[in-house]
């Protein structure tokens, strides 16, 4: 069990793969030394038997027969470990080689040919034939020997090498992969426990010192976010049901009234007439919300196209200037000569223009000014709605743009308090920023639209 | 010639049960039935002819057998979709009004819904007064003539020199009361609501407040109607405005 999840690991899989590289490469260092070593004794054992034999055929054949057949008693075999003279016709004169080796050509050439003795395994030998001034043959062989053995040796130190290198691998990549599987499901349990719903748990993220801890790091920033999201939804929700639940008792309690109470049909219809224009605030607070969610969630720019500023705050001004005049307020505009266009949706742009007038004109008393002003601050055009009204105190002004929010000096005016947070949507929408400040001289307010 | 007898049966039939004339007759395709049982008996008690079908495929066979002047069609249907069935109709040639009905309110389906050939759209909730002001507008395309000039009661407007007059006496009106009261009197008789004249005389799809068609109607209405001359202007309470001419 404890091993299967090991070898699931990703270091331990990475270990194992090192670990098979290393083995390789001591596969191949251990071949190319073999080699080398047989080509260096194929050279020298060449040079060796073609020496002896050259020196050999200066003898006269009496001579050099003694010299075969004494070899052959000898026991003095290092260089040359057989040696046999043969007539013209393969038949053996003297030596130590039994018969004419099979394959063998007197060409004066080494040859490596498999030599079957009386008793015992068959074993190879380096001959080489040469052909006496006499006519008979004179052959050399040189054994593997010393070869074979420096073969084992080598294969011996490899092996004896390699194995508590691999061996060591192996333990650490166990150790190490062991380490990682520890810390993983230690972060397993802590994904468990948030998708449990224990949306405060956090990974255990350390102080980040590698990709693991980093890892862990991203993802609890992003539960961070997604905890100060949902915190803002519950917020958002539970304001809703504030906002609904108000008017819709009032409903309820107009209603109850004029049931146990109403008799004549006038009063009946008062009632009801009532319950529906509270009716008609709840369902407008409802079509408030999911048009902002819609904004909100649009990533749409199908309706853009180049807005005319000056035009959008004429239009605005139009509609809203027969009601400014009828509160006794002043609307003015202060649009520059030069035209200011921006990327935008016109029919939004309207709204967000129309909301903050429509705010501005709300709260400013009478004998008040509203001023709705395009300017073009550098590159970046600005639009400015400015009142001289009752303002937002400093503390106040990041709050305002959430949603229901309403300061206490604005408790008495009816509305949904989400003008501002669609005013905020449609804003993002165009990458353009909100900024509240105070108004003119300090009094009033003043909401900066500036575009990018 | 078809849809000549399909209407005149229809008239026929909801003659014999409400005892009225009909004034013109809806085909009302809407899967919630209790949506439908409102709109049915608003339009009806309104002296219209309703036909009420819950699927989209038999209202768009009842649409293609004809007979209806005005279709109100609901976006989303079991089977054969509102737009669908929108699409259908004007591929085959068949041009009767039809008012989308939507519980989607985002400006894109309003765009796709008119594009596939609705008239007018309307976003559920909607106050009933509403479907109905929007259904009559249908039915009474407005005179939307090429003519120099309108004649509504005693009210006459050149729409070349940007000028009116009520019985010979000329009224001093800014841009925006003029193409406020053009709006009325190409549609004299007729009940307009506030969203109506926003979207229509300002293009607006929203409305901030309640008030803000009524303070430019009431700018309106005292520069038409003097003190002492009988109100052309008349509130509908709770629904808008009419331009009042007949007697």
């Amino acid at each position: 069990m404890w091993l299967t999840e090991l070898c699931r690991t990703a270091a331990f899989r990475l270990t194992l793969m090192a670990v098979a590289a290393m083995a390789g490469v001591m596969v191949m260092q251990f071949g190319l030394v073999y080699t080398q070593m047989e080509a260096v004794e194929s050279h020298r054992s060449t040079a060796l038997l073609r020496g002896e034999a050259e020196l050999l055929a200066q003898m006269t054949p009496e001579h050099l027969e003694y010299v075969v057949r004494k070899r052959a008693t000898d026991d003095m075999r290092l260089v040359i470990s057989s040696a046999g003279l043969f007539d013209a016709s393969h038949a053996l004169i003297a030596g130590d080689l039994r018969a004419w080796p099979h394959g063998l050509k007197a060409d004066g050439k080494p040859h490596n040919i498999e030599i079957y003795p009386e008793e015992g395994a068959p074993y190879p030998l380096r001959l080489l034939a040469e052909t006496m001034p006499d006519g008979t043959i004179l052959v050399l062989g040189r054994s593997f020997h010393l070869l074979a053995e420096q073969k084992l040796m080598l294969r011996h130190a490899t092996v004896l090498a390699a194995i508590p290198t691999l061996l060591f691998a192996l333990l650490l990549g166990m150790v190490l992969s062991h380490r990682a599987l520890s810390r993983v499901k230690d972060m397993h349990e802590a994904i468990d426990l948030i998708m449990a719903g224990d949306i405060h748990e956090r990974l255990p993220a350390g102080k980040e010192r590698d990709d693991l801890e980093r890892l862990a790091g991203s993802v609890n920033r992003m539960l961070d976010r997604l905890e100060n999201l949902m915190d803002g939804m519950r917020e958002v929700g539970n304001d809703i049901a504030h906002d609904l639940r108000t008017p819709l008792s009032r409903v309820r309690a107009k209603l109850e009234r004029a049931m146990s109470t109403g008799s004549t049909g006038e009063v009946l219809e008062n009632a009801v007439a009532r319950a529906v224009d509270d009716l008609d605030q709840c369902l407008g607070i409802i079509t408030a919300l999911l048009r902002i969610a819609e904004i909100e969630s649009s990533r749409r720019r199908a309706g853009f196209g180049v807005v005319n500023l000056a035009e959008l705050v004429a239009d605005v001004v139009d509609l809203y200037e027969p009601i400014a005049e009828t509160e006794g307020i002043a609307l003015l505009t202060r649009v520059s000569s030069v035209p200011v266009c921006i990327d935008g949706d016109r029919h939004l742009l309207v709204e967000l223009l129309a909301n903050l007038v429509d705010n501005a004109i709300k709260f400013t008393p009478d004998g008040g000014t509203v001023t709705v002003s395009v300017i073009r601050q550098g590159t970046t055009p600005e639009l400015i709605v400015t009142d001289t009204g009752i303002g937002i105190a400093v503390d106040e002004r990041q709050a305002v743009m959430s949603r229901f929010y309403r300061s206490d000096k604005s408790r008495h005016v009816p509305g949904s308090g989400l003008g501002l947070s669609l005013v905020l949507a449609i804003a993002h929408l165009h990458e353009a920023t909100v900024t509240i400040e105070a108004g003119p001289n300090g009094q009033g307010t003043l909401f900066r639209i500036t575009f990018s | 010639m078809t849809e000549h007898t399909h209407h005149d049966d229809q008239h026929d039939q909801s003659d014999k049960q409400s005892g009225r004339i009909a004034r013109g007759s809806v085909l009302l395709i809407e899967d919630d039935s209790t949506i439908a049982e409102e709109i049915v008996a608003e339009l009806t008690g309104h002296g219209l002819d309703v036909l009420h079908r819950a699927t989209g495929d038999s209202g768009l066979a009842a649409a293609l057998a004809g007979g209806a002047d005005v279709l109100v069609v609901d976006r989303l249907l079991p089977g054969l979709d509102g737009l669908s069935v929108i699409e259908t109709l004007r591929q085959r040639g068949i041009r009767t009004p039809v008012l989308v009905l939507s519980a989607l309110s985002a400006v894109d389906d309003r765009v796709t819904g008119l594009k596939a050939g609705g008239d007018d759209y309307l976003t559920k909730p909607f106050a009933m007064e509403e479907l109905l002001a929007r259904v009559e507008a249908l039915l009474r395309r407005p005179d939307d003539t090429r003519s120099t000039k309108l004649c509504v009661g005693p009210l006459e407007m050149d729409l070349i020199e940007r000028r009116v007059w009520r019985d010979g006496r000329e009224i001093d009106l800014l841009p925006r009361e003029f193409r406020l009261l053009e709006y009325l009197m190409r549609r004299p008789d007729q009940v307009l609501t506030r969203s109506m004249l926003l979207e229509d005389v300002w293009q607006y799809r929203f409305i901030p407040r309640t008030n803000l068609v009524d303070v430019h109607i009431g700018k309106l209405r005292r520069k038409v109607d003097s003190p002492g001359e009988e109100p052309l202007i008349k509130s509908i309470r709770g629904t808008g405005f009419l331009l009042r001419v007949a007697d």
